[in-house]
């Protein structure tokens, strides 16, 4: 099955690229939510561990400290000097909150939690039993070195990067299995595809040739338009056939690049279809002014033939199609019955179809935009529904 | 004139307040063993801040009783219970405000 896939089944799709996205947006938004989620909860869970250790550090400090307030109280008579220790700051506060005396660096108390970190400090409140010195509340001050925090950082950014790299990589997985029915049924239509066109040659080749052949003078009028319809679909399966043939044998071919005189191809591609342009009363005007490019002339028949076929079959009975050549671009528009605007981005995707009034596999524009982008000729589509298609190719 | 007028006014209040307090409170309390100071630390060692320890004092001045004094009890039987004051809520209330701006902790650590 694998040796069957051509470069064009290898590579992915616009609308196959569109599920991939569709999938892979979402579950990797969800991914990030997860990881920080998991982060938030992580730091949050370290935070409340250093302070846990932090408190019985800093309980041992207040304790110090109220037995110092305590002795200060008892001599207060004769003693003013505030107790200070190396290791913290303190303050103390009475039980309206009013600060009796302070050494803090961080002035800003809050007396909600038990203890907390400000930007450089953690901060520990201990509410006393007996008021020394009129003291509700003391305040112990230690500076915060953010050790802590940097192995935070550092666990959250590491393990974060996995899990992402993980479930992304996971994710991928998920998505190429999603993707998969999809891309089968491509290779199988690609197998049939490959095996059926060999088959046609031979019987194509016979039809077509035999009805050169026929001497149309002794015909009836009847037979005559019998005739002519056979003509008209044995060329429309041999337009087929070579986007067929284009597709899964030429394509691997080497480009013949020369100089191509497009009004003249184009005069001569005009009239291959000039049958099938007459069977629905369709008009043909042509603005050619001489205009020439370098590139395939195989691969320039195949753009040129897709799109004046496209043009023909997707349109109205006494319609008009119209072709308009300069040097360096060439606009090929239709009164045709057009295409909605959203689906205009799909048109060169490979079995893709928006109308099945015409038969056809949906292979010719996907063609006609591989050639486009092998020569790097721009092709712009306007579309309205119910009123036409124009295409403008620019080198 | 108007502004040397409110000045021997103002001094003349506050002299006369100082009086209230020296009078009514220092007068007999200079002849105890504990100071009004030490007096001033039990209050607000139990107290805690100044409208409890205002609020306790003033209750302990119009109702004192053995129960609710903070003084030790030998204290208490050396020197009894103070008489209940005769003195009217506001000259209470001025007394309690001198008492508690002389030995108030604010401002005094260093």
């Amino acid at each position: 099955m694998l040796a069957l896939k051509s470069k064009a089944t290898n590579s992915l799709l616009k609308s196959e690229k569109q599920s991939f996205v569709r999938f892979l947006t979402p579950y990797i938004a969800m991914v990030l939510l997860m990881i920080t989620l998991l982060s938030v909860f992580y730091y949050q869970s370290q935070e409340k561990i250093m302070f846990a250790q932090q408190r019985a550090t800093l309980s041992k400090y207040a304790y110090e400290q109220t037995k110092k307030l305590k002795e200060l109280h008892y001599a207060f008579d004769t003693k003013r000097h505030y107790p200070r220790d190396s290791r913290f700051n303190s303050a103390i506060y009475d039980l309206e909150q009013l600060q009796i005396f302070s050494l803090l660096e961080n002035k800003k108390v809050s007396f909600d939690a038990e203890i907390y970190k400000t930007d450089k400090h953690i901060h520990f409140v201990e509410s006393l039993a007996d008021f020394y010195l009129g003291t509700k509340y003391l305040v112990i001050e230690v500076s915060d070195d953010e050790v802590w925090k940097d192995d935070i950082w550092k666990n959250i950014f590491g393990y974060g990067l996995f899990t992402f790299f993980f479930f992304l990589l996971f994710g991928l997985y998920l998505a190429r299995l999603f993707l998969k029915p999809m891309r089968d049924s491509i290779v199988l239509l690609d197998r049939f595809i490959k095996d059926t066109t060999h088959e046609l040659n031979t019987p194509l080749s016979a039809i077509l040739a035999n009805i050169e052949m026929m001497n149309t003078e002794v015909m009836k009028e009847e037979n005559k338009t019998k005739l002519a319809r056979i003509n008209i679909a044995a060329k429309m399966v041999s337009a087929l056939y070579r986007d067929l043939t284009y597709l899964v044998l030429e394509q691997e071919k080497d480009n013949e690049d020369e100089d191509i005189e497009i009004k003249a191809l184009i005069h001569n591609r005009i009239e291959c279809f000039t049958i099938l342009a007459q069977s629905k009363n369709i008009e043909c005007r042509l603005d050619l002014e001489e205009a020439s490019i370098y590139m395939d002339r195989r691969k320039f028949t195949r753009v040129i033939d897709n799109l004046i076929s496209n043009a023909i079959k997707y349109n109205k009975r006494h319609g008009t199609i119209g072709i308009k050549l300069r040097q360096g671009s060439l606009t090929i528009w239709d009164t045709g019955v057009g295409m909605k605007e959203n689906t205009i981005p799909f048109i060169f995707d490979r079995y893709m179809r928006f109308n099945n009034t015409e038969g056809g596999f949906g292979i010719g524009m996907s063609i006609v935009k591989k050639i486009l982008d092998e020569y790097q000729i721009i092709i712009d589509v306007q579309s309205k529904e119910e009123e036409g298609t124009k295409m403008l190719l620019k080198w | 004139m108007v502004r040397i007028l409110l000045l021997t006014l103002l001094l003349y209040s506050s002299i006369f307040a100082d009086n209230t307090y020296e009078r009514n409170c220092v007068s007999c309390h200079k002849h105890l063993p504990v100071s009004l100071e030490k007096m001033f630390m039990q209050y607000i060692l139990v107290y805690g801040d100044e409208k409890n320890v205002k609020a306790g004092l003033k209750h302990y001045l119009k109702y004192p009783i053995k129960d609710i004094s903070l003084m030790s009890n030998l204290f208490i039987s050396n020197y009894g219970i103070k008489t209940k004051s005769t003195l009217s809520d506001e000259e209470i209330d001025e007394i309690l405000e001198i008492y508690w701006d002389k030995f108030k902790i604010f401002g005094k650590l260093n």
